[in-house]
């Protein structure tokens, strides 16, 4: 339930203020610009860092008839106010050691005094200032309520910033925008909050009150000068927000020095103190504020207040896309639960798996068949069901999404009256390492219930694949005897750029386990790395095909095994070398050999071999490569022999264990991993690196081992070292 | 009298003010040192406008406007409305508004010829919803005015005067 309710306060709390949101972010980046140029002006003395007032003042005194005040700004600006030879009003900036004039102030211009008011309120006057400041308040809880809605996505504080799963366009970047913009929004929400609060007397006491000076004690002996004074002697310039001088020579007039963090008096005749009064904590905050807010006194933190700004922009609009895109799945029923014969039940936590449900629910209702298309938590007694479709996503670390939570209650206490057939799909990505864990949650409390027969088996679909979900659709059509063509829909072509490849060499196979090598060269230069994928086109259709690249001698190398009747390894195998095809390479940045890595421990099998060999090929620097690989038999690895040899001796792989699962002592890869399992925990101590490669079965044996070795000897979930990068897997 | 000495007089005098521009003081005026402290008021800064007022109670010259944002002209408002339609420039003697417990220090320019002579200072103040105060303080345009401490009413706490030492 947490998760929905971070996630509607998000919403609502956006609803309610993105309007003025909109207004304080655009009217926000353009006042960034103010401190900005203020800075480049060229009112800024040099190496005043260590000048003090009893150095500076006597110069300055000195240069003008007379002083009335000086001040220095956010920016180190140097003001005068006074009064010129001629006993004119003058104000000027100076510089501090030597009193020569530096510039004229100019007043606020009008464009940006528009626009601060604007932005404070609205030009509303005290209820603008209020709905302002409750806007930022709002962004602040905006920002928590966004910040628990990460760290869930994420499924824990630690993975906070590791690689966030690509849905689309909008929610992609407004999770990667929002985690990097975070500590400046929250500086922004958090500073205009205080600022409207003390704003309105919120904070305690938040206006300096003058001292009172008790003039009947004041001393005017014994008389000192200015530059002798022990507090000008010891105050530094840079401390200083401003002076104001005596009115007259009279010493009932003294000195007001008002420095970052308290006010002084002093007499003007002796230099005594007269009263110091430290600032109240209010004060310093809200000055603390004004400088976070506005960025005034720092131009990269200006900068960066209006790339924020410019983010919350982006987040209203990517927001309310995500939401847009979520209302619009919304199931829009034609029948009623009760008398529909086909039941489909939905389990999303972002609304995508509803689209592959609608598509169903379409396609049934087309055929004219009664269907009823409804969230998991609604499951009931259902008294015209023939068939039960249950297609769900996973949340959390495996947990049922906020849709589904209560399944599982309601399946136990509603039993069906007849008797009827269920299947069951599930959507997940590989990024995750429970993949589709409710999915088979479901599937298993639906085979423990007596009126539920399956009808097809449980099907998962990987980020969203079309042809993962069309195979289920085929299976469950054949099955319910209805025609649901989904591939028609979902298959189109996309249309992208093609490259155009060479055959140079292709070693054809007469193994039984049918692996062959098949090479290729780029007609242009293009960056591609070992790890990549190659895209290739067997009938020239929607149909695509991924196989991981190993770069060798700047070729692409694909390690393949035929597949009777397989689409895209019978094309491979059909190639001859000079023939060129159209194909396309992907690149897969989350699979290319570690840098700075001190040992890279390699698992493979089969094919899966294929990014390895291009990668110790190209292992100019010598990191030290333990390759593992399981092979059927001692045939299967003859056409790698010579290269690892070759590599081994020239220092590119520093060992090899091969596994052979249907020969000698019929071993898999994880049985070698379960022998060096001490070897392994050292590397993953020492900050190396695990890359896997090759099919699930293997992946998941090879996690099962890796994960209760850290456990049991590193104290860590395998998942940390995914999480850094430790543990890199590509596997089909 | 003949036209002669009174173009002659002219002459004398338009010399007379094109050099005495150099030392920049209008012949017959006197320079005071003003000073305006604010009381510790809670809320935004103050806009306070100078104003010399004739014997008829009448604006007769801006002596001064601490404030610089136009926007808030209108909430000085006799004086704005005085002001009319016809708007002096008053850039050179405007200065930055001032906040409660804050002073400002500032120089007015006064006719020598309107001492003493049944003028009046009017300080006007005004703070965005707060109240408005017409006379904040207003002063005759004595000689014994302008050397004394003067409390005012609203925003301001007290204004002195002292001659310039300059001239």
């Amino acid at each position: 339930m947490t998760i929905s309710v971070w996630r509607y306060s998000h919403l609502a709390l956006a609803v309610s203020s993105f309007l003025l949101l909109t207004l304080a972010s655009v009217t926000g980046i353009i006042l960034a610009f103010e401190p900005v140029s203020q800075k480049l002006q060229p009112y800024r003395a040099d190496n005043v860092g260590q000048l003090t007032l009893a150095q500076t003042l006597p110069v300055l005194k000195k240069g003008y008839e007379e002083l009335t005040e000086l001040s220095v700004d956010a920016n180190q600006f140097v003001q005068l106010r006074g009064t010129d030879a001629n006993g004119k009003n003058l104000t000027a900036y100076v510089d501090p050691r030597t009193g020569s004039i530096l510039g004229t102030p100019t007043p606020q211009s009008e464009f940006f005094q528009w626009v601060t008011a604007l932005h404070r309120s609205l030009f509303l006057h005290e209820a603008g200032r209020f709905f302002v400041g409750l806007t930022a308040f709002l962004l602040l809880l905006i920002t928590v309520s966004g910040t628990m809605l990460i760290i869930q996505r994420q499924r824990g504080v630690k993975r906070f910033f590791t690689r966030i799963v690509r849905d689309n366009f909008a929610q992609y970047y407004h999770v990667v925008l929002g985690r990097l913009s975070l500590i400046p929004i929250i500086v922004i929400a958090l500073s205009g909050t205080y600022l409207s609060l003390a704003r309105f007397n919120l904070v305690g006491e938040a206006t300096i009150v003058s001292p009172t000076i008790d003039l009947d004690a004041l001393q005017s002996k014994p008389e000192r000068k200015p530059a002798d004074f022990a507090v000008f002697q010891n105050t530094r310039l840079v401390d200083v927000q401003s002076i104001e001088f005596p009115f007259s020579d009279d010493v009932e007039d003294y000195y007001t020095l008002k420095l970052k963090d308290r006010e002084l008096t002093i007499n003007q005749l002796t230099g005594e103190i007269l009263s110091e009064k430290p600032y109240p904590t209010a004060v310093l905050l809200t000055s603390l504020s004004l400088d976070l807010h506005t960025g005034r006194g720092s131009l990269i933190w200006a900068l960066i207040l209006a790339v924020a700004s410019g983010n919350i922009l982006f987040f209203i609009y990517s927001g309310f896309a995500i939401t847009w895109k979520r209302l619009a799945n919304r199931a829009k029923n034609k029948y009623t639960a009760t008398e529909s014969r086909f039941i489909i039940l939905v389990g999303s936590e972002n609304g995508s798996t509803f689209r592959f449900a609608q598509l169903v629910h379409q396609h049934l209702l087309k055929q004219g068949k009664k269907a009823y298309l409804t969230d998991l938590n609604n499951y009931g007694v259902f008294p015209e069901a023939e068939h039960l479709l249950v297609l769900t996503a996973t949340y959390g670390l495996g947990e049922a999404p906020t849709n589904a939570r209560r399944f599982a209650a309601l399946v136990e206490k509603y039993p069906q009256p007849q008797s009827v057939r269920y299947s069951v799909v599930g959507f997940g990505s590989h990024a995750y390492p429970d993949f589709c864990q409710f999915a088979f949650d479901v599937n298993q409390l639906l085979a423990k219930q007596a009126w539920a027969a399956p009808l097809v088996d449980i099907h998962t679909v990987n980020d969203r694949s079309p042809e993962e979900f069309s195979l289920w659709a085929d299976a469950w059509s054949q099955q319910a005897n209805l025609p649901i063509p989904i591939s028609a829909d979902l298959l189109q072509a996309p249309k992208r750029r093609f490259d155009k490849l060479t055959v140079t060499g292709n070693t054809r196979t007469a193994l039984p386990d049918g692996t062959f090598l098949i090479r290729m060269r780029g007609s242009r230069r293009r960056n591609v790395a070992s790890g990549d994928w190659l895209a290739i086109y067997p009938a020239n259709d929607h149909r695509e095909r991924l196989y991981s690249i190993g770069v060798l001698e700047n070729e692409l190398q694909l390690s393949v095994r035929l597949h009777p009747g397989g689409l895209g390894s019978g094309f491979l195998h059909e190639l001859t070398p000079g023939e060129a095809i159209r194909a396309r390479i992907v690149s897969n940045a989350s699979f290319h050999f570690p840098k700075k890595a001190p040992v890279v421990i390699m698992i493979a099998n089969g094919t899966g071999i294929a990014p390895f060999l291009g990668m110790i090929s190209q292992n100019r620097q010598q990191t030290p490569c333990h390759l593992y690989c399981g092979f059927r038999q001692r045939t299967s690895l003859a056409m790698y022999g010579d290269f690892l040899e070759e590599s081994r001796a020239a220092k590119k792989l520093t060992n090899l264990h091969i596994a052979y699962s249907r020969e000698g002592d019929k071993q898999y890869v994880s049985d070698l991993l379960i022998r060096d399992a001490d070897f392994i925990t050292n590397v993953l101590m020492m900050n190396g690196v695990v890359m896997i490669c090759g099919s699930l079965a293997m992946q998941k044996d090879v996690l099962d081992i890796l994960d209760s070795l850290c456990q049991n000897k590193l104290g860590n979930a395998v998942s940390y070292y995914q999480a850094h990068g430790q543990l890199l897997m590509d596997c089909y | 009298m003949s036209r002669l000495p009174k173009i002659g007089l002219l002459l004398l005098a338009l010399i007379y003010v094109g050099t005495s521009a150099s030392i920049a003081q209008q012949p017959g005026t006197s320079q005071y040192k003003c000073m305006i402290q604010m009381t510790n008021y809670m809320g935004e800064k103050a806009y306070v406008v100078v104003s010399l007022i004739n014997s008829k109670g009448a604006y007769e010259k801006t002596l001064y406007v601490l404030g610089s944002d136009k926007k808030w002209y209108p909430d000085v408002k006799e004086w704005h409305k005085a002001l009319g339609r016809k708007k002096p420039n008053i850039s050179a003697i405007t200065g930055a508004s001032v906040a409660g417990g804050d002073r400002s220090v500032t120089v007015l320019e006064i006719d020598n010829a309107k001492i003493n002579k049944e003028y009046k200072l009017r300080f006007e103040s005004a703070v965005e919803d707060k109240p408005y105060y017409v006379k904040d303080l207003e002063i005759p345009l004595t000689t014994e005015a302008l050397s004394a401490k003067n409390e005012g009413t609203g925003y301001i706490r007290y204004v002195r005067f002292s001659p310039t030492t300059s001239n």
